[in-house]
């Protein structure tokens, strides 16, 4: 297993379109979720009586134990620019022939599947480690009083943050390998939400109750959107076991489809 | 002698069109065995079908009399069709994946870039490699592993004639070192030079298989120059002549079966001719398959 991983590591690390997409979403990534207050206060400047309404310096949007859900569903938004690294990652080897190149070299068509989907267990593991970070150092500055264990309520969304960049990962990867070219799976990827939404929109008005088992609804679903405590309403704020187990099925088919597909294909 | 290959009923239906029908082959240790056939004709097919990337639509085939795994892939260099590497790596960095893939110490990897004379130009990204570079690094790439088996398809598709002569070079040095290598071409000439053994496909199906020294036996060609004004006529009324066809400045006589070229010049000399140019041609490859092709397309009609 680790020597698969090696070997996708072997490709990527020399490989400059990786460099640049992981180096913007890992910048992205922390830089966006350190920024929040930032973002308050440009939004106070803009939009008159926003400032007035409610207090921004009073939102305890990077307090324990709020900060850990805040940044966990903001971290979700960007999770497309990863994505995006999977989907050229492997439809180079299409592209490039490679694919069948390692076969010929002596890989096993399993191998080659394990050695891209251990690569997005890394990708996502590392976007796990650099959230935790920035939302422990932002909560340590920001908080009034640091009152554990209390402060570590919520805690469990970082692992459900990732297996929701994992999910999608392995979503990128399937669609990469049905299609085969780049251009065509960035395009379908970043319209597959859009998709969705509309077929929910038109199943809400029949069957309500099936629209979490969406595949693209489930993984957001892992982690709420948060914000509306803020206004005084009622959210989630704990990960449910349900949301995990239909999100972890979704993420084992997407898997699952992609060796079928690998497996019956002429390389 | 040791079977490295063995090939049973191998098929391959891509949708109607049926690319490989119920080819079975078997190549020994130590051959050189040549794939021919014109474009089109399932040699490649074949090939990937033997290296894991095709799924066979029936039969069966085996290396080394076991049934195929990718373990063993990892024994056999393999280069089918175009060299495929990673164009942004180096080319010393496509082999040291290579190596990580095939499990092969890494040490074999300024081995191979010294045989195919490529140690110079190793560092630089392989997408600025010349034609005949990549194929280098492919044959490169096909050695890395001291491989037991060599598979070659097309080495020296799009080479200039330096190129061909060196990656030729390249086969027989291998050859020599007692390594079995399959060699799909169309270029019978290049087949001739250096295989042992040859088969023939075409539209997927095997026409012929044989060592390539039978290609000489038969009929013998005759090339004959003399200053006679009748030549023709008299070589007409020689007993061993099957045919005789005047060839731009000189007559070639295909001979009878027992008759050879000394029949014919004794022959002349009897009628108080002397020949300027007697010369025996061995009947080539080309020739041969021409032949093998034109034989099954009448049988088939």
């Amino acid at each position: 297993m680790l020597q698969l991983l090696k070997i996708d590591l072997k490709k990527m690390t020399s490989y400059r379109t990786f460099w640049i997409i992981c180096g913007l979403y890992f910048f992205l990534l922390v830089v966006g979720a350190a920024s929040g207050m930032e973002l308050l206060k440009w939004l106070a400047s803009i939009i008159q009586g926003f400032g007035q309404a409610i207090n921004i310096n009073r939102i305890p949007l990077y307090h324990f134990p709020d900060v850990w859900q805040n940044l966990t569903w903001a971290g979700g938004l960007i999770k497309i620019a990863l994505a995006i690294m999977t989907v050229i990652s492997i439809t180079n080897e299409y592209t490039y022939r490679t694919i069948r190149q390692n076969i010929i070299d002596g890989m096993s068509r399993k191998e080659f599947l394990l050695s891209k989907v251990m690569m997005n267990v890394v990708l996502s593991l590392m976007s796990m480690v650099a959230l935790f970070f920035i939302a422990t150092i932002t909560g340590l500055i920001y908080s009034l009083e640091l009152d554990f264990p209390y402060g570590f309520t919520g805690i469990g969304f970082f692992p459900a943050y990732f297996l929701e960049v994992f999910a999608f990962l392995s979503f990128a990867l399937m669609l990469g390998i049905f299609l085969q070219r780049s251009g065509l799976t960035i395009i379908i990827l970043l319209s597959a939400s859009v998709i969705e939404l509309i077929i929910k929109a038109k199943v809400d008005n029949y069957f309500p109750e099936i629209i979490p088992y969406f595949p693209l609804e489930s993984i957001s679903n892992l982690v709420p959107m948060p914000f509306a405590r803020y206004a005084f309403q009622e959210i989630r704020d704990v990960v449910t076991l349900s949301s995990i187990l239909i999100a972890t099925t979704w993420t084992l088919l997407f898997n699952y489809f992609s060796y079928l597909k690998l497996e019956k294909s002429d390389l | 002698m040791e079977t490295v290959l063995s090939i049973h009923g191998l098929t391959k239906d891509f949708g109607k069109l049926r690319a490989v029908n119920q080819l079975n082959l078997t190549v020994q240790r130590g051959q050189v065995f040549g794939m021919l056939g014109p474009n089109g004709s399932g040699k490649t097919t074949t090939l990937g079908m033997l290296m894991g990337v095709v799924n066979p639509s029936a039969g069966q085939y085996s290396w080394f009399g076991q049934p195929p795994t990718p373990q063993l892939r990892k024994k056999i260099g393999a280069v089918l069709e175009h060299p495929i590497f990673y164009p942004y790596l180096s080319g010393q960095k496509n082999l040291e994946l290579m190596a990580m893939i095939k499990e092969a110490p890494t040490e074999n990897i300024s081995k191979v870039l010294d045989i195919v004379e490529l140690s110079a130009r190793k560092n630089d990204k392989y997408k600025t490699y010349s034609l005949g570079m990549k194929q280098r690094l492919a044959i490169a790439s096909a050695l890395l592993n001291d491989p037991i088996v060599l598979i070659l398809d097309e080495p020296t598709n799009g080479l200039d004639p330096m190129g061909i002569a060196e990656i030729r070079d390249i086969i027989k040095k291998i050859a020599a070192a007692d390594k079995t290598i399959i060699l799909a071409s169309h270029l019978l000439d290049e087949v001739q030079k250096v295989c042992s053994h040859f088969s023939v496909l075409r539209q997927g199906q095997l026409m012929h298989t044989g060592p390539v020294d039978e290609v000489g036996k038969g009929e013998e060609l005759v090339e004959v120059v003399a200053f006679h004004d009748d030549l023709g006529i008299l070589l007409q009324e020689f007993n061993g002549s099957a045919t005789v066809k005047r060839e731009q400045n000189h007559f070639v006589v295909m001979m009878k079966d027992g008759y050879h070229s000394n029949d014919l010049n004794r022959f002349l000399f009897d009628k108080g001719i002397v020949a300027s140019h007697l010369l025996t041609k061995k009947k080539t490859l080309e020739k041969q398959f021409l032949e093998i092709l034109a034989d099954n397309t009448k049988s088939k009609v």
